[in-house]
């Protein structure tokens, strides 16, 4: 009989404060005020003055406590005793000072920069927004193109931001909520789930379906997004392209119903092309020449009013014989029919026939609108994807032909239709600054006005024999790279003549071991590094194979001036207010934990390049005098913050100012939101520029016995099937794939008890589903252990749930759980590992933006003992 | 794993289930309430035989069951030291009419027993106090024999418990628990006349006759009454969790045991064989009490609108 | 005056953001969630909908757990209908979480914490502040109201599914949308009289 009693010992309340700051369970960055009670964060909550979240906060957000009080977190900073590593080797940790740290790695950074500084990889985690200026800024002052964010790129990406970037100007793409009548989700959630902008979107989509918008999720798996659709469609695993093809061949030829205005002012449609499938040229300037109707010939695309440009018929120009793009385009997508469509992807015929004509027809296009007195086209349809859909070999075509369906009826960031997030900014009022607009190349095509590091999605670079551990100097339309641990690299580096290795390799809380693909391939990857630094919460699988850990401040203990910018990354799209949080430490760091910012300018300043460190601030922050950092002075990360904020936001409004208000505002205007008739540039229906991309890395490729398939390069989309797709071994008869889940954020918040538990009373969360028919077929119950075996032998196990809401051939995983850490036991045996399943070659690899391919053919067998 | 690490393991099973079951009652600590309950009901049966046989062993019997019935209930609760609250709320919860019925007893038996078992003591058998205690006691006993039903039906979360036998099907098991202690009472003192014996195994017969025909009532109200969850807890009990007590407990050694025990059969009808008769139906109303209890499964939550299942 | 809840099962996602703002502004122990979302399925496929189903104490009207508690510690307050515990005259019975037909009360057995290490410094300031060996449950919570908040569950909802106001005043916000919208309660059969209404998903 326990007879404790209440706390009537409690000395009565000091200090009691509300503290402004943003959250990092996962990238969206929420606005947060954390509750200090004398000296202990008591609760979290949203900030209600705050566009970003709207001060809400979803589970994992107001969780955020007990990350942050969890005793495993690290506190000094280790050294590995054990030279030997593996996925099962101890490191031998242990303990060493800051100084110990920081000489021995000043000391081999030192000796590595001045051998070659390109050996240094730069690996950071995407749920930490605020690592990627400070890293960026070291990897390119340090003088290395080797940069990576784990599985960031690779598993989303490449495919979704690239094409997001080069037809929205934006990372991302979500339905215009508040105008939006007909949406159709392609493997994506937005609004009913984590990440970009969740806990805005969650209440805009709320609003929106209140307000009667139809929701069509097109997904394998019936959960989130789909789980509140109007319609939900189930298709099979990653044909996303078959279906949204089909609807664009019905929309364009059986229905006849597109916006021509749209096509000749805003795309690339009008444009000539030849035989050889590229534009045709102006013989001088090079221009890309379009038919003029009115005159009747052909003339440079930027002479030509837009209503009189051709977009179908036979032309000859200068001797050759050719035809608008929209013409090619048109052909093209006549293979494309609702019967082969649902041959391929499972969603009949006449689905294909409705849907596309409800979005034809629900587009109603050539409306206008007006909002806040500016009249603007009226597009109230939207078509969305993102990381289900293009997590696949054919990644490119997939996402484009899903937004091929806006740009069709001119639903592209108008009113109502699919917007990009924050393509355009005209800047804060008073000083000008965070301006941003995209502009257009000599082509005409659009170039983003705000992106995120590597390369801009339009115009890509021209390929070269690589430099890049990545290679993505060869493969220019890729942005995160397999091939740094692909278990193919070294051949791969051989092949090209890269003429170094990776050495050493910084790393900011990326788990790669497990966030990239099965744990051998990384691991094996990893043991070759001669030396690898990593700042962390925790100890992770990918600590093994770490030689010096140096603990991490969390986000309630580190300071960031830019939590949401770039705007195209985390802050809502749509009317509202543009919106600045910036970061700032609630509670300070326990034990020797120190903030990661400081300790890579300290770093610059015992290697000696911090001139370089400060100018690269200067140009990744876009400082302008007097805020311009100067020489090779060693600013304090707080004075850096500070100089941005004043920077952008006039000189009374520094760090002080900002940690008092927490954040600032100012209104969108509907040119900004919705600036596709304001802006002069156009986004490519015919991806002509692949074809030059896609021959010039042939012909560097191919002499060295890489062989390019250039069906991935081809101007036109196409379904090209993953090789689950092509497996035919008896047995192997579901496509595993892995999706989101709302309460867990990559390997990271398996650890947090409070969300570990949730998840444990989610049906889904740590379980595999199965269609419950299927399952009853083959003799399985729910909640049944089983074994889940790739066509290339690699196994995982977990516990089944059987439910209606899955595709019969689809095998679902959510999150990426099984952890087997004993640095984080909270996280250690839940969920299953799905990522062990997927393959890191260049089979398994896109051959145009090297994304992975995420879905695998598998056999699951009954376990005998308990998972 | 700890016990508290075991346990919360289970909760959490518990919570993923369509159908959960109590363990509050019943399980860990939750035995005692069990414990308390079945010799609390056996308790006001043994005084109630013992005033109709005028059988003394029979009050003491009860006097110091139901004393050990109190304590069983002490260390069920939370707050065993805050126990004198429950008298707080009389007017509308049977858990707290069911204490004021015990303590009634307790105190009354107290102030009525010692004169007739001491020679010396400062008031007498017939005195005021002594009456005052012999009616204390009769009013605590007739609580104590109806109430227990009556707080399982106000159990709302607990649909297999809301039958409306529920209370006479309790009231039943306290008739059932006074004469199976009177029978091993007479077996370990000496039966009183062979009369009353046979009296007493007569009335024995029939409460279990009654108890059994409530049971199977109460068993087929929970099937036909078109609520899940009853339907979930009559499973438990016949075909899960709990029906290796209600077989073996109930079936076996409460009922199979005691009625070949009577028939004669076996052995002729023996003190021993009286004691085991009484004893072994003693362990079957236990059994029949926990099983009850663990098979309690509660109510699922539906949205969809009064939709029938 | 009586508070009551509306949670609108059309906007709802099942984000879990009540259940752990719920946590996390009360410290619950380990298992405890005073505001559980619960997740059905329904249909077969392809016809299939899952829904969230968010639940708390519904501070009944006619509260059988303030009915089967012995000591009235279980209670309803005159002025605005909350159901509370008045912890100091618990005894730890468990007669109300018989009783609750929606299983929304919980036993606090022995200290627990999340953490095999012991007790993080959060759990020392909110968990260790419960009284053990008694039943807790949701009390909509009725300091942060009566300082004029919403409850922690309310506002945190990203979706806006919940919306908290007075059902006796029939220009309230909860009033028209039950009104409106067709709000329901769970197991209206039992006679309980839930304060707490849901709308159609």
């Amino acid at each position: 009989m326990n007879l404790y009693s209440p706390r009537s010992d409690m000395p009565p309340i000091q200090e009691d404060a509300w503290v402004p700051s943003t959250c990092s369970l996962c990238y969206g960055t929420c606005s947060i005020l954390a509750h200090r009670v004398d000296g202990v964060v008591v609760k979290i909550e949203g900030n209600p003055d705050s566009e970003v979240g709207k001060g809400r906060l979803c589970g994992k957000g107001v969780s955020g406590i007990m990350t942050h009080y969890d005793p495993n977190r690290l506190r000094y900073p280790m050294r590995r005793t054990n030279p030997k590593k593996g996925l099962n080797e101890d490191p031998g940790w242990k303990r060493i000072s800051w100084d110990e740290a920081l000489d021995e790695i000043g000391e081999v950074l030192r000796k590595l920069r001045a051998d070659d500084p390109r050996k240094l990889v730069v690996q950071r985690t995407t749920t930490v927004t605020a690592c990627r200026v400070p890293f960026h800024a070291f990897a390119t002052a340090f003088g290395t193109p080797n940069f990576s964010v784990s599985g960031g790129g690779q598993h989303c990406g490449n495919g979704a931001h690239l094409i997001s970037g080069m037809m929205h100007a934006s990372w991302s793409v979500v339905p215009d909520f508040e105008y939006c009548n007909y949406s159709i989700f392609f493997g994506a959630s937005k609004g009913h789930s984590a990440g970009h902008a969740s806990c805005s979107n969650m209440g805009k989509a709320a609003d929106a379906r209140a307000r009667g918008m139809k929701m069509v999720v097109v997904d394998p798996l019936c959960n989130f997004a789909a789980a509140k659709a109007t319609e939900w469609v189930p298709l099979r695993v990653g044909t996303d392209a078959a279906l949204a093809l089909g609807m664009c061949n019905v929309m364009v030829n059986e229905l006849g119903i597109y916006d021509g205005p749209y096509l000749q002012a805003k795309t690339n449609a009008p444009y000539l092309v030849g035989p050889d499938k590229l534009y045709v040229r102006h013989p001088e300037s090079k221009t890309p020449l379009v038919w003029d109707t009115r005159t009747n010939g052909a003339r440079p695309f930027n002479e030509v009013p837009a209503a009189d440009m051709a977009l179908e018929g036979e032309f000859t120009v200068g001797g050759i014989s050719c035809h608008p793009a929209f013409q090619s385009l048109r052909e093209h997508l006549r293979k494309f029919t609702p019967d082969w469509a649902e041959k391929i992807s499972g969603v009949s015929a006449a689905t294909v026939r409705r849907l596309a004509k409800e979005f034809a027809t629900e587009a109603r296009i050539g409306s206008t609108i007006v909002v806040d007195g500016v009249a603007l086209p009226y597009r109230p349809v939207a078509a969305i994807a993102f990381r289900g859909a293009q997590g696949h070999k054919n990644s490119v075509y997939n996402f484009f032909s899903v937004t091929l369906l806006n740009h069709l009826v001119g639903a592209a960031d108008v009113v109502g239709g699919c917007l990009g997030f924050n393509p355009t900014s005209h800047g804060y009022p008073e000083t000008g600054m965070v301006r941003y607009l995209p502009n257009a190349d000599p082509d005409g095509l659009m170039i983003v006005g705000s992106w995120m590091g590597y390369h801009y999605p339009y115009p890509p670079a021209q390929p070269r024999l690589p430099q890049n551990l990545g290679l993505q100097d060869l493969f220019t339309i890729g942005m995160t790279s397999p091939f740094l641990d692909s278990t193919d690299r070294e051949e791969m580096w051989e092949k090209f003549d890269v003429p170094y290795r990776p050495e050493v390799m910084i790393n900011c809380g990326a788990n790669l071991v497990m966030s990239i693909a099965n744990k051998d391939a990384v691991a094996a990857s990893l043991s070759k590094y001669k030396f690898i630094v990593s700042f962390d919460l925790f100890l992770t699988e990918t600590s093994n194979f770490v030689d010096i850990i140096l603990p991490d401040c969390d986000y309630l203990q580190s300071l960031d001036a830019r939590s949401n910018y770039p705007f195209i990354f985390s802050l809502p799209a749509g009317m509202g207010e543009w919106c600045w949080p910036i970061r700032q430490p609630v509670l300070p760091p326990e034990g020797d934990q120190r903030q990661f910012a400081d300790v890579l300018l300290e770093l610059a300043d015992r290697v000696g390049f911090r001139a370089d460190l400060n100018a690269a601030y200067n140009a990744w922050l876009d400082l302008r005098p007097p805020y311009r950092l100067v020489g090779d002075e060693s600013y304090s990360y707080e004075r850096i913050c500070d100089a941005e904020l004043k920077n952008n936001f006039g000189t009374e409004r520094g760090l002080e100012w900002f940690k008092e208000h927490g954040l600032i505002k100012w209104k969108k205007k509907p040119e900004e939101v919705y600036w596709r008739p304001f802006v002069d540039a156009r986004v490519p229906v015919y991806l002509e520029f692949l074809k030059p991309i896609g021959d010039k890395i042939a012909a560097i490729a191919e002499p060295r016995g890489l062989k390019i398939p250039l069906e991935y390069y081809e101007p036109l989309p196409d379904f090209l099937p993953c090789r689950s797709h092509c497996c035919d071994k008896p047995g192997f008869d579901f496509y595993g794939f892995y999706y989101r889940d709302v309460v867990h954020t990559n390997s990271f918040t398996m650890e947090n008890p409070w969300l570990d538990e949730t998840a444990r009373l989610d049906p889904f969360s740590y379980a595999i589903a199965m269609n419950r028919s299927e399952g009853v077929k083959r003799g399985f119950a729910d909640g049944q252990a089983v074994w889940v075996e790739s066509e290339t032998g690699r196994k995982v196990k977990g516990r089944l749930k059987l439910t209606e809401g899955i595709h019969p051939e689809g095998l679902g995983f959510a999150a990426m759980c099984g952890h087997w850490t004993d640095g984080q036991p909270v996280a250690k045996g839940k969920g299953v590992f799905y990522n062990d399943l997927l393959e890191l070659d260049w089979e398994h690899t896109s051959p145009i933006n090297i994304n992975l391919d995420l879905c695998v053919k598998v056999r699951v067998v009954p376990a005998e003992s308990a998972s | 794993m700890t016990d508290i690490g075991m346990k919360y393991e289970r909760l959490i099973q518990d919570l993923r289930q369509d159908f959960r079951p109590q363990r509050e009652w019943g399980e860990g600590r939750g035995l005692f309430l069990v414990i308390g309950h079945f010799l609390v009901g056996v308790a006001a049966g043994a005084w109630l035989f013992g005033l109709l046989f005028g059988y003394l062993p029979g009050l003491v019997v009860g006097f110091l069951l139901a004393g050990a019935g109190g304590i069983a209930h002490l260390a069920f609760l939370g707050r065993p030291e805050r126990f004198w609250k429950m008298a707080r709320r009389i007017k509308t919860a049977w858990v707290a009419r069911g204490f004021l019925g015990l303590t009634l007893f307790l105190v009354g038996a107290a102030l009525y027993l010692p004169p007739l078992l001491l020679g010396s003591w400062p008031w007498g058998p017939a005195s005021a106090i002594a009456w005052l205690g012999w009616l204390m006691a009769a009013a605590g006993m007739v609580v104590l024999i109806v109430y227990m039903g009556f707080v399982y039906t106000a159990s709302k979360g607990i649909p297999f418990w809301n039958s409306p036998l529920h209370p006479v099907l309790y009231m039943a098991y306290a008739f059932r628990g006074g004469a199976a202690a009177l029978l091993v009472a007479m077996a370990a003192l000496g039966i009183p006349s062979q009369d009353t014996a046979e009296r007493l195994i007569t009335i024995w017969i029939g409460v279990t006759t009654v108890v059994i025909v409530l049971f199977a009532l109460e068993i087929q109200g929970a099937l036909t009454s078109g609520n899940v969850a009853a339907r979930r807890s009559v499973r438990e009990m016949l075909a899960g969790r709990v029906a290796v007590y209600f077989y073996g407990g109930t079936l076996v050694l409460g009922l199979l045991v005691p009625l070949v025990l009577v028939s004669g059969q076996l052995a002729p009808l023996s003190l021993a064989v009286l004691a085991a008769i009484g004893l072994f139906s003693a362990v079957g109303d236990f059994f029949m009490k926990y099983a009850t209890i663990r098979a309690g499964v509660y109510l699922p939550l539906d949205p969809r609108p009064l939709r029938r299942r | 005056m009586r508070w009551g809840m509306v949670i609108d099962l059309k906007r709802c996602i099942g984000c879990y953001g009540c259940q752990l703002a719920c946590k996390a502004e009360h410290g619950t122990p380990p298992g405890v969630y005073y505001a559980r979302v619960l997740k059905q399925e329904e249909g077969h496929y392809p016809t299939v909908r899952q829904l969230s189903l968010p639940v708390l104490c519904n501070h009944c009207e006619d509260p059988p757990c303030v009915e089967a508690c012995p000591t009235g510690a279980s209670f309803k307050w005159e002025e605005d209908g909350i159901v509370d515990i008045d912890h100091d005259l618990c005894v730890g019975c468990r007669s109300c979480m018989m009783a609750c037909p929606y299983t929304n009360r919980y036993f606090n057995d022995q200290r627990q914490h999340y953490f095999a290490q012991g007790m993080t410094p959060y759990e020392e300031a909110r968990t260790g502040s419960h009284q053990h060996n008694v039943v807790m449950k949701c009390n909509f919570c009725r300091d942060r109201v009566r300082a004029g908040k919403l409850p922690a569950c309310v506002a945190n909802c990203p979706t806006i599914a919940r919306t908290f106001g007075d059902l006796d005043d029939p220009l309230s916000e909860v009033s028209a949308l039950i009104k409106e919208r067709g709000g329901f309660t769970l197991h209206p059969e039992l006679g309980t009289g839930p304060s707490v209404y849901y709308l159609p998903p």
